[in-house]
C-alpha cells in the first residue's frame, strides 16, 4: 500500500523558502557590490545565502522519488523546473565564491574585477530563483489558486522581504554594514506593507473571479481552514506585526521582526503549496475518490498480506 | 500520420467498471492505483425528469499536453500518433507533471520512485494493431478507439457527426485526445 496519488507537500514548500531566502540575500549582496562606497554587506550572510540555496536544493533531492538519480533534473534546461535548478547551482557556486572574496585567507582576496563579475553573477541568478518558484507554480493551469502572473509577485517580494531579514539576522554573529541596521529595517518595511497589499490584492482578484474554480478555492482562505494560519500566521505575525516592529530604532526589536517575517514566509509557503492540491476537479470525481481506500483500512492490509 | 483520440458515449456507458477492472488486471497496477476510473454525477433532476450521467476518465493525451512540457527529465514523451506516455528509467517522480495535468491521470507510485500513467496501451495493444483493453472490454461500446486522421475511421465519423459532443477542461487549452457524447 506504498503507492499514493502524490502531490507537492511540505518539503518543495521549505525547498522554496530556503532557495528564496538565500537567493535574495546573494542579489542584495551583488547590488551592494555596485552601489555602496566599499561594496561591503556582510560575509556570514553572503555565505549564509548560499548555504540558504543548499538546504533548499537538498531538500528538493530528498522529495524526488529517486533521490540518486536527481541529476537528471538538469537535462532539459528548456523546461522551468531544469532552468530553475541550473540556476540554484550557478548561484551557489557564485555565492560562496562571492564571500570567499572577502576573506583575505584566499589568493583572489581583494582583485576588485573578480567579485564585479561574481556579484553579476549573484545578482542575475539570485533574481531568477528568488522569482522562479512563483513562476513555477503560477503556469500550473490545472491549479485555480496558483495560475496567473500574481504567484510570481507574491513570492519575490517574500524572498526579497527574508533576505533582508537574513542579513538582520547574519549581523548578529559577525562584521555587518551599517547599511543592515542604517536602511535595510526600512527597506523591509515597505515591503512588508507591499506584500499586505499583494496579498489582499491576489485573495480579491481570486475570489472575484476570472473563474468559479477560483473563487471556489481562494474561500478557504478567507473563512476556511486556510484562514486561521493565513490571517494570524503571514498577514499578522509575518507582515502587520514587523511593518511596525522595523521602524522602531532598535536592534533587537528588529531582529524580533526579522525573525517573525521569517517566520511568516515559511508559513506562507506551506499555505500556497498545500492550497495547490486543489486542482479542478472533474464532474464527480471528488465524490469517487472519497469512496476509495486511503491504503490503511485493515481488511486491505489484511488480503494484501494473506493474514485472513 | 495518426493520431489516436478515444471517444467515449455516455449514453451507453453504465458504470459496471469493467473498463477499470480490464485496466488494473492487464497493466497489473498496484492495488490503490486506477488508470481509468467511472465517476459518476446525479441523479438529477425530479422524478419522472431525473438524469444521471457516468463519466470514463483517464488520461485525455492532450495534443497540447502539459505534463510533457513542464518535465524536467525528458521522461515524459508524446509520440507523433499523439500518445503520452512515460518513460520510467528517466522518471525521477518530481511531480511536476502531476501538478501540471489538469485531469488527475498521473500517479506517483512511491515503490519504485516513478510517476505512472495511461498510455493507451500502446506496447501490448495499439503497436500490435489492437485496441486498448479497456475498450476491447467493454460490452457496451462506450468506448470506441482509432485514428482521427483517418476518415474512414469510427471516431472520425462520431466526432464530426455528434452535435452533442464535447471535452474536459477544454477551456485550459489542452486539447484533450478524448471526447465525450452526451
Amino acid at each position: 500500500m506504498s503507492q499514493k496519488h502524490g502531490t507537492w507537500d511540505w518539503m518543495l514548500a521549505v525547498d522554496f523558502f530556503f532557495s528564496g531566502m538565500g537567493a535574495a540575500m546573494l542579489l542584495f549582496a551583488g547590488i551592494a557590490e555596485f552601489v555602496l562606497e566599499n561594496g561591503y554587506l556582510s560575509t556570514i550572510g553572503i555565505f549564509a545565502g548560499a548555504i540558504f540555496i543548499m538546504i533548499g536544493s537538498g531538500i528538493l533531492i530528498f522529495e524526488l522519488g529517486r533521490p540518486f538519480q536527481s541529476w537528471r533534473v538538469f537535462m532539459k534546461p528548456t523546461t522551468l523546473m531544469s532552468f530553475g535548478a541550473w540556476n540554484m547551482t550557478i548561484a551557489i557556486g557564485a555565492g560562496i565564491l562571492l564571500g570567499t572574496t572577502w576573506i583575505n585567507l584566499f589568493p583572489w582576496f581583494g582583485i576588485i574585477w573578480i567579485r564585479k563579475i561574481l556579484a553579476l553573477v549573484c545578482i542575475i541568478t539570485g533574481f531568477i530563483v528568488a522569482a522562479y518558484p512563483g513562476l513555477l507554480l503560477a503556469m500550473n493551469k490545472a491549479r485555480p489558486f496558483w495560475t496567473g502572473s500574481g504567484m510570481v509577485v507574491i513570492f519575490f517580494v517574500s524572498s526579497l522581504l527574508t533576505g533582508l531579514a537574513g542579513y538582520m539576522v547574519c549581523g548578529l554573529f559577525g562584521d555587518a554594514s551599517p547599511v543592515i541596521y542604517g536602511i535595510f529595517p526600512y527597506v523591509a518595511a515597505g515591503l512588508c506593507f507591499l506584500q499586505l497589499v499583494v496579498w489582499i490584492s491576489y485573495i480579491l482578484s481570486k475570489t472575484s473571479g476570472i473563474s468559479d474554480r477560483e473563487a471556489i478555492t481562494t474561500e478557504r482562505w478567507i473563512k476556511g481552514n486556510y484562514a486561521a494560519p493565513f490571517k494570524i500566521g503571514v498577514l499578522l505575525i509575518g507582515t502587520v506585526v514587523p511593518f511596525i516592529l522595523f521602524v522602531v530604532p532598535n536592534l533587537i526589536v528588529v531582529v524580533i521582526a526579522s525573525l517573525l517575517t521569517i517566520l511568516g514566509g515559511l508559513i506562507m509557503r506551506n499555505l500556497v503549496i498545500y492550497a495547490g492540491q486543489d486542482r479542478t476537479w472533474l464532474p464527480g470525481e471528488i465524490e469517487y475518490r472519497s469512496k476509495l481506500p486511503h491504503g490503511d483500512e485493515a481488511f486491505l492490509q489484511k488480503v494484501w498480506t494473506k493474514k485472513i | 500520420m495518426a493520431r489516436y483520440v478515444m471517444v467515449i458515449d455516455t449514453r451507453k456507458c453504465i458504470a459496471c467498471h469493467a473498463c477499470t477492472v480490464a485496466c488494473r488486471v492487464n497493466n497489473e497496477l498496484p492495488i490503490d492505483m486506477i488508470y481509468n476510473p467511472v465517476t459518476t454525477v446525479g441523479p438529477e433532476g425530479k422524478f419522472p425528469h431525473l438524469r444521471m450521467l457516468h463519466i470514463p476518465l483517464l488520461c485525455m493525451h492532450c495534443g497540447n499536453a502539459p505534463c510533457v512540457s513542464v518535465c524536467p527529465t525528458g521522461a515524459s514523451i508524446q509520440r507523433n500518433d499523439g500518445i503520452v506516455w512515460i518513460d520510467e528509467k528517466k522518471c525521477v517522480s518530481c511531480k511536476a507533471c502531476i501538478m501540471a495535468c489538469p485531469y488527475g491521470a498521473r500517479i506517483s507510485n512511491d515503490q519504485t520512485g516513478t510517476v505512472q500513467k495511461c498510455d493507451f496501451c500502446k506496447d501490448e495493444r495499439v503497436d500490435q494493431g489492437f485496441v486498448p483493453y479497456c475498450v476491447q472490454t467493454c460490452h457496451q461500446n462506450a468506448r470506441i478507439f482509432g485514428d482521427i486522421e483517418d476518415t474512414e475511421s469510427e471516431v472520425f465519423r462520431l466526432i464530426n457527426t455528434s452535435k452533442t459532443k464535447g471535452r474536459l477542461l477544454e477551456d485550459l487549452g489542452t486539447e484533450p485526445g478524448v471526447y465525450y457524447l452526451y
